[in-house]
């Protein structure tokens, strides 16, 4: 199994539920997801990354586009529960301090 | 120091999952540390992404080659593709900070994590054609 993605609304938010690797190959699925949902959602999205296992830059990259076109629509981008994994990659990217992290289970 | 591996494998975005289990399963018969290699394991992603993506341009019937070799005080890992050659600028280590929401770019973090893995990067530049990286960690 690659990559699962899962879709649903609430509170004006779309949370996208991924989980499995997500690399080069799997990375552009996600990214479409992602850049669909920003604009569709009323008020922003959640990525729950609870149960990515792995996650490379390609990865990192399309969490910073849905970062970036929510930035601009004015909507919220909230990464929910990362992964252990995610976390790392993200701390070793600097990046952690830059996103909204939800880590309440 | 001599190989433990020497691997051809198909420049398919879809076989690097198999690349990470065996990388993985290497290191950890090298008996070095979880964090270490989780560390390795994505830099070693990252350097067989970046052959795909940049130096075959996403070609998907091209070859990288894959050597892993390590000793008590060192893990040595060599990828070379016979690709474009890649431009200097994406070989610079970039000292990595927060960066400034506005000016944030989805791009450019391979080789950073490549560097952060690993204590030497070292990108061959006297080859005629393609790139061979080498990357070492001292254990």
């Amino acid at each position: 199994m690659g990559l699962t993605i899962d879709q649903s609304e609430h509170d004006a938010k779309i949370r996208i539920a991924v989980r499995g690797e997500v690399d080069l190959y799997t990375s552009p699925d996600l990214r479409a997801v992602v850049m669909k949902a920003v604009p569709a959602a009323p008020a922003g999205v959640e990525v729950d990354l609870s149960g990515v296992d792995y996650m490379d830059s390609s990865g990192v990259a399309t969490l910073v586009e849905g970062f970036k076109s929510a930035r601009e629509n004015s909507k919220t981008f909230v990464l929910v529960t990362p992964s252990p994994s995610v976390m790392k990659v993200l701390e070793l990217a600097r990046l952690d301090a830059v996103f909204e992290i939800d880590k309440t289970p | 120091m001599a190989d433990d591996f020497r691997l051809e494998v198909r420049s398919d975005p879809r076989l690097l999952r198999c690349i990470r289990n065996l990388v993985r399963g290497w290191l950890e018969a090298c008996e070095l540390e979880r964090e270490a290699t989780d560390e390795m394991v994505l830099a070693i992603d990252e350097a067989c992404s970046n052959a795909i993506r940049h130096s075959y341009g996403g070609e998907c019937d091209r070859f990288v080659e894959l050597t892993l070799r390590a000793d008590h005080d060192v893990v040595e890992v060599r990828l070379c593709d016979q690709g474009e050659p890649c431009p200097p600028e994406h070989r610079v280590r970039r000292e990595l900070q927060a960066p400034d929401p506005d000016r944030l770019k989805p791009g450019g973090l391979g080789v950073q994590l490549m560097h952060r893995a690993f204590d030497e990067v070292e990108f061959c530049p006297d080859r005629t054609m393609g790139n061979c990286v080498i990357m070492r960690r001292r254990r």
